[in-house]
């Protein structure tokens, strides 16, 4: 009997942090009056001010998927994730599968600071589950740099060009 | 009726609701004359807004909430969703008088901007900015930005260079606001939820192309649709260009790879003068390599710069303010350090930023994510080790010449001029407030004061619903004349090549330290450079979601970017700001007032370098050409606040 209740109450537990974590609600939290007294980040303008949820996109062929995947890889608000991503891209986005295309749209696309993807990927910050995955994974191995190759910058286009091939 | 190529970012009714007069596409039939295959079509949709607002970073999303709060039919056109445009780098702060930490005022902040600038800034557009300075951080907390706290709950300030309390002689003031260490994220946030309560309708990833001047008049802008080639023409009475920089024409930048000057480039286009493109500001401490920013506010919360002799040379260079001192004295310094022999790494290229002697539990709460930048990109443990920085190219303190209500202007018979239905802000614009030098935690605040003055302005001369005048019918023919052009380019040199030769040149012959020679053999490689964009050669001829398109566009207007700035570098022969010569190393002012002023006579405005650089280029030839225009020393109000008359600069 009370192992139930403390699985109920686990349950309800993992449901509220699985909220909270999330980037964007799809209604407004309107009683909250959070204002962000705490000393450090609060990120409550987060929650007062929601913006429009991401939706995917649909009717897309995979090839027009990749290549707008590939505009907004190449083109972020940081320069960290312009080198990161548009690397991870030439490595992975040719090869993707579908739902594997999926998950990286949501990824690069949904969260609105840039700077999350980036502490995701270098596994400073918890990745939350929505976002958790084959993707996800594929980003933080590949942020490590086992090989240790040089990321000086994003590279140029012209690997795409079959015609230099 | 055909729904315009529009994301449902809004309600979706409200776009019916709205004048959108004129949605069905019609064919602009061009012949491709580099081959004879068959005719490009590209559908043109054309639209009447009251305010079109290019740029959807900090300066354009509060330029575009401001008009729709204002009741304006407002546009934002943009090549980034809103909350990925770089602003959302920015992790320092904005600069008020709120006077949290210790007594302040907004007239020694006005003095810190204006001797930041090096007495380049316009008195009153400074004047402007830091009096609205406090209001505009008390408006964007009343939006709902969580600004980080002090225990009372009074906004929490920190310390930034080049701040001061007492016109310089009451030691550092902590007036920097922030939101943790994403103030720019926050900042888009905030701004853009807002807009959307007023019914800003957003074009996001539409590729602004040109502005359509019609008698020296602004018309609106065309763009077009990344997602579905389309091409767009966004007609208006008023035009807001918030493009940001340009500081990919540089090998090594912190900037991200979509600060390209598209903003500049239209203007130059249009056949308008940029401003002042020569001054280039270089972050002291960029990443060595990657060029990754690391912030200033390391320093403000008390990391050191030392060189391979484990000094903190700041301390000589700049006895009071040390590693706080301006931007521009820090890199100078840097650079002589690394030019004397003093550098450290195997090549001595570079210094080293300590942050191990702070508590690492101040470094995780206050700035966090360094550790992971200087990990990832220079395999360093900050606990540990110092970071090893150069100084790197950052901001442009130039742009579009604008007066400090947000107006283009152009100079005329010895007058300034307003450009009618065009208007800047941002980092695009140059009011003047940086003047030769900007400093830390003054951008994300002259966004906010900007982007609000021109949306006030606007509000002020015209009226919502106002009827436009007409428009030729093929107005914007040649911009869609030269996408077509550049997506069928079957030329010899690759983008990228073209690119790496231009960020290379102006690597080696334009950056923190320049010299005649340097300079002159630089503008030479520039131009011919500009000549090689003929051959261009692309490989993507799609027209939906073309990548290689858009950054072979972009190329172009970085091209215009990188041919003035090196050539108004050429043309100053002083040294003023971030603008640093060899073989002219002081200012040459209208007086020298290194000396007692008494006695002394004023220079003629030919014979000093106290004025700012106007720069136009013939887009056939690539041939730039200069002119100059007083600096305005006056303040707003003589009386609320008294102008500063230029002094020596040393911190």
């Amino acid at each position: 009997m009370l192992g139930v209740l403390v699985k109920r109450v686990s349950l309800v537990v993992n449901r509220v942090y699985q909220v909270v974590l999330r980037p964007t609600l799809a209604c407004p939290v309107s009683t909250r009056g959070y204002k962000g007294e705490a000393s450090d980040d609060s990120r409550g303008d987060l929650i007062e001010i929601p913006l429009p949820p991401w939706t995917e996109k649909d009717g897309e062929t995979m090839d027009m998927k990749r290549r707008r995947l590939l505009f907004q890889s190449r083109k972020r608000g940081m320069l960290e994730n312009c080198i990161l991503l548009s690397l991870f891209a030439k490595k992975y986005l040719n090869t993707m599968s579908e739902t594997q295309l999926r998950q990286y749209d949501r990824l690069i696309n949904e969260p609105s600071n840039d700077w999350d993807i980036y502490y995701w990927a270098t596994e400073a910050q918890p990745v939350p589950n929505v976002y958790a995955g084959e993707i996800m994974d594929l980003l933080k191995e590949f942020t490590k740099n086992k090989d240790q190759e040089q990321r000086l910058d994003a590279p140029n286009l012209e690997y795409l060009d079959k015609g230099s091939q | 009726m055909l729904f315009c190529a529009y994301k449902p970012l809004t309600n979706a009714i409200v776009a019916v609701k709205r004048n959108v007069i004129d949605c069905i596409p019609r064919n602009v039939l061009l012949l491709n004359k580099h081959s004879d295959r068959q005719i490009s079509q590209y559908p043109v949709v054309d639209h009447h807004f009251d305010a079109v607002v290019v740029g959807a970073g900090g300066a354009g999303l509060r330029a575009a909430f401001g008009l729709s709060e204002a009741g304006f039919n407002t546009a934002c056109v943009t090549k980034l969703f809103p909350t990925r445009s770089h602003t959302v780098a920015a992790q320092g702060g904005i600069n008020a008088a709120l006077g949290n930490m210790e007594a302040d005022d907004w007239r020694w902040h006005f003095y810190d901007t204006v001797k930041g600038s090096d007495w380049l800034g316009d008195q009153d557009a400074i004047h402007y900015m830091t009096e609205q300075a406090p209001a505009s951080v008390v408006e964007l907390e009343n939006f709902g930005m969580p600004f980080s706290r002090t225990e009372d709950g009074k906004i929490y300030q920190r310390a930034f260079g080049g701040q001061s309390l007492k016109f310089g002689k009451g030691g550092q003031a902590h007036r920097c606001c922030c939101v943790a260490d994403r103030t720019g994220h926050s900042l888009l946030h905030t701004l853009y939820g807002r807009s959307l309560r007023f019914d800003t309708s957003y074009f996001v990833e539409y590729f602004a192309l040109d502005l359509l001047m019609e008698d020296g008049e602004c018309k609106g802008v065309i763009a077009f649709c990344m997602e579905d080639g389309s091409i767009h023409r966004f007609r208006s009475k008023n035009t807001v260009i918030a493009t940001g920089g340009y500081g990919r024409t540089y090998f090594s930048c912190t900037s991200a790879h979509t600060s390209t000057g598209d903003g500049n480039a239209m203007v130059t286009r249009a056949g308008l003068p940029c401003q002042d493109l020569e001054f280039v500001q270089f972050h002291p401490t960029g990443i060595y390599g990657a060029g990754c920013l690391i912030t200033e506010g390391c320093r403000g919360e008390g990391g050191i710069l030392i060189n391979s002799e484990g000094e903190r040379f700041m301390e000589r260079y700049a006895p009071n303010a040390k590693d706080l001192a301006s931007r521009d004295v820090v890199s100078r310094s840097m650079t002589i350090e690394i030019r004397e022999g003093r550098g450290c790494g195997p090549e001595k290229d570079h210094v080293y930023l300590q942050l191990h002697h702070l508590p690492p539990q101040q470094l995780a709460v206050r700035l966090p994510g360094i550790s992971e930048t200087a990990m990832i990109f220079a395999g360093v443990e900050v606990t540990k080790e110092p970071i090893p920085v150069l100084p790197t190219v950052h901001y442009n303190m130039g742009g579009v010449p604008t007066n400090y209500k947000g107006q283009v202007i152009t100079h005329v018979g010895g007058e300034d001029k307003v450009v009618p239905g065009l208007y800047a802000c941002g980092e695009a614009a140059c009011a003047s407030v940086h003047g030769a030098n900007r400093l830390g935690a003054n951008s994300l605040l002259d966004l906010v004061v900007f982007g609000r003055a021109c949306a006030l302005t606007i509000a002020e001369t015209g009226t919502p619903g106002e009827k436009l005048s007409p428009l030729k019918p093929n107005a914007g023919e040649e911009s869609v004349a030269n996408l077509d052009k550049i997506r069928f380019a079957e030329g010899t040199i690759r983008t990228s090549e073209i690119r790496l030769n231009m960020q290379k040149t102006m690597q080696n012959h334009a950056a923190v330290f320049r010299t005649g020679d340097l300079l002159k053999e630089g503008c030479d490689k520039m131009d011919a450079i500009y000549q090689s964009m003929e051959d261009i050669k692309t490989f993507d001829r799609g027209i939906v979601w073309n990548t290689d398109l858009v950054e072979s566009l972009e190329l172009q207007n970085l091209m215009l970017n990188a041919v003035q700035t090196i050539h108004s570098a050429e043309a100053r022969k002083e040294s003023r700001g971030a603008h640093a010569r060899e073989d002219y190393q002081d200012r040459m002012d209208e007086l020298d007032y290194a000396k007692p002023l008494a006695g002394q006579e004023k220079k003629s405005f030919d014979q000093h370098w106290r004025k700012h650089t106007l720069s136009t280029v013939d887009i056939k030839t690539g041939k730039v050409t200069l002119g100059y225009r007083p600096v305005i020393d006056r303040s707003l109000d003589q009386e609320e606040c008294s102008a500063i008359p230029p002094a020596i600069r040393s911190y």
